[in-house]
């Protein structure tokens, strides 16, 4: 048997294995029910302004306007909620998958088995990362349809080609962030004594990037620090609080630095810039909104490949008889 | 024996690393809290400074000194957001530990050869788990006090007491989630299975049942300053009726009066606030007795 075909049935084995958890499945459920969930609460107050935003452009147009105001509305932004809950829930199902990928090779012994056959370290993390890349586009694929179709059916509003272009990209970057946290879950399981300490240690390294990092960087902007905003409680408009600002960037390098060591919100900046979740992205082409990503680009990237190739090493050094479960 | 049990199980988290880790990851928190509350007031003093500074140059009046609006105890406003998220998932995972950790051992089996009711076993359990709770919160409390004194240079009686409230509260809103840890492992027939529905709760409790009942976002329920939310969508008009009963958020409310960080409300909203979290620990309380009654401790969970 080829390389390829090795890596093929050990993707297979990975999916089918993962199908069949229930908790896995039970995680699922819960994440397409709060996705579908969020893009309904988003999505129940936009069909009412889309139809003011008709009527406008049509009386417009009767009465022969030649520039007509564009729509302040922008549809992707409804799956905001949705793409949250991939960010925080998913990035907590993608660790238990990796979790019990290496767990249940442990509890059923397979893992000298698989050893035994001509099968390297590195089929063996690809086939296992493919596979788990498969159960994510699984669900990815379906929270995204429950978000286009509520879009669609309850706001009234179908998405263009374009737009659906730009959210196949937010998804493609989210299944790169479930792989790297998939990496993660089977790497702490793999190389600890007891798979459940693993498991502690990688919910503990997801705590730590996915909450507290983000929490700490929105916490120190200087206009949270007050309900309703300093800047207000100071009387300042937006032209003093720029300039009031101006004084203080090294504070907002160091926010921003603090920002920057969570990968996770390098995967929020890049899926809320492709979905129209930031005004200032809005007007932006393609083209455009990709130059002004690149960095949340790279660390997506760079991110995901090195988690792969701790876990590619991780297989290459685990002992078939190590841990217990 | 309810005391053999309890010292047993104290002993037994003591010698485990996770319970180093997690005292760890608890004082780190809200040695955190302390310093996020220190750069959050000198940031105020700072942006005050340079606003004032620019106004007078353009002739304008002074801006209101914004510590009016900013308490004391607002220092450690981000520790209602920890405890939820960090107190509580350690505490799903101490609550796993004490009964997953004998049923893999193979322990069960033995315990009950002796002359020991089920009733007693689970009275040990439960108040070994809010001892060693109660021991994290202490120790935390001692760095937030430090934090208070280091930054605001003292404490009065009257804060003393509202700190030593939140904490209490806190303990009240941890003791239920370990008693979720325990029940898990007590309904299901492997240890990860279990671990991963007591997350699978956690997750449902602190993220999704706030955006059902207020409509908050999973990243808006990160942030210690919440702005308020439309609720007007006849949907929320349904689901808002429930969110007594959402109790992260009835947890963080409550918190706020106590370290007087939100608008003051009359004591008796705020001991509404507190009911539902009491019933809630009295069902799960129930729950863990009635389940280690039925439990086959005959079988070994040690499987995955």
């Amino acid at each position: 048997m080829s390389n390829a075909r090795h890596v093929l049935s050990l993707a297979r084995h990975e999916y089918r294995a993962a199908l069949r958890s229930r908790i896995l499945v039970v995680l699922l459920v819960i994440l397409v029910i709060v996705t579908a969930a969020s893009v309904y609460i988003a999505t129940a107050g936009y069909a009412s302004k889309l139809a003011d935003y008709d009527a406008y452009r049509a009386a417009a147009q009767a009465s022969g306007l030649d520039r007509i105001a564009p729509s302040p509305l922008a549809p992707l932004s409804l799956l905001r909620g949705g793409l949250e809950y991939l960010e925080i829930i998913g990035a907590v199902i993608a660790i238990a998958l990796g979790y019990l990928s290496i767990s249940r090779e442990r509890a059923n012994r397979t893992l000298a088995l698989l050893q035994s056959r001509p099968v390297t370290a590195g089929d063996r993390a690809l086939g296992s990362f493919l596979g788990a890349l498969a159960v994510f586009a699984t669900l990815v694929t379906a929270t995204a349809l429950v978000g286009v179709l509520s879009i669609g059916l309850i706001a009234h509003d179908w998405i263009s080609p374009s737009e659906g272009f730009q959210l196949l990209l937010a998804y493609l970057a989210a299944l790169l962030y479930l792989g790297a946290f998939y990496c993660l879950g089977a790497i702490a399981t793999a190389r600890a004594r007891s798979s459940a300490n693993g498991l502690v240690v990688a919910l503990g390294i997801w705590l730590l990037v996915v909450l507290v990092l983000p929490q700490i960087g929105d916490t120190l902007d200087a206009d949270n620090q007050l309900p309703g905003g300093l800047f207000q409680a100071l009387t300042l408009d937006r032209d003093g609080e720029t300039s009031v600002m101006a004084h203080f960037t090294g504070y907002e390098k160091t926010r921003t630095l603090i920002e920057d060591t969570s990968f996770a919100k390098h995967f929020e900046r890049f899926a809320f810039a492709m979905t129209d979740v930031k005004d200032r992205y809005r007007p932006f082409t393609l083209g455009q909104l990709l130059r002004e990503t690149r960095t949340d680009i790279i660390w997506l990237l760079s991110a995901t490949v090195a988690l792969f190739l701790g876990l590619r090493r991780t297989y290459k050094h685990t002992p078939s008889t190590g841990g217990t479960s | 024996m309810i005391a053999t049990i309890f010292s047993h199980q104290v002993l037994a988290l003591r010698r485990q690393r996770v319970l180093l880790v997690l005292l760890g990851a608890m004082l780190l928190s809200t040695a955190l809290a302390g310093a996020l509350g220190w750069s959050s007031q000198r940031t105020i003093i700072r942006v005050f400074d340079e606003a004032t500074r620019q106004l007078a140059a353009t002739g304008a009046p002074a801006p209101p000194n914004p510590f009016l609006l900013k308490p004391h105890l607002s220092l450690l406003s981000n520790m209602v957001v920890y405890i939820p998220l960090v107190g509580a998932l350690f505490a799903v995972i101490l609550g796993h530990l004490t009964i997953a950790d004998e049923e893999s051992a193979g322990l069960g089996r033995l315990l009950f050869a002796r002359s020991m009711s089920r009733a007693q076993y689970t009275a040990g359990k439960i108040l070994s788990l809010a001892a060693v709770l109660a021991g994290l919160l202490v120790a935390s409390l001692l760095v937030s006090l430090a934090a208070l004194l280091l930054v605001n240079h003292g404490i009065s009686a009257g804060e003393l007491g509202r700190l030593t409230l939140f904490y209490a509260l806190s303990w009240a809103y941890l003791v239920p989630f370990a008693l979720i840890g325990m029940i898990t492992v007590l309904l299901t027939t492997s240890r990860s299975l279990a671990l991963l529905t007591g997350m699978g709760a956690w997750l449902v409790i602190t993220f999704a049942v706030p955006q059902f009942t207020s409509g908050l976002r999973p990243t808006q329920s990160l942030n210690p300053i919440i702005e308020p939310i439309g609720l007007s969508q006849a949907f929320f008009q349904a689901t808002a009726k429930a969110q007594p009963l959402s109790v992260v958020e009835q947890y963080k409310a409550a918190s706020g009066v106590i370290l007087d960080t939100t608008p003051h409300e009359a004591l008796t909203d705020t001991l509404l606030r507190i009911l539902p979290l009491l019933g809630f620990a009295a069902i799960l309380l129930v729950a863990a007795f009635a389940l280690v009654r039925t439990h086959d401790f005959s079988r070994s969970a040690s499987h995955e």
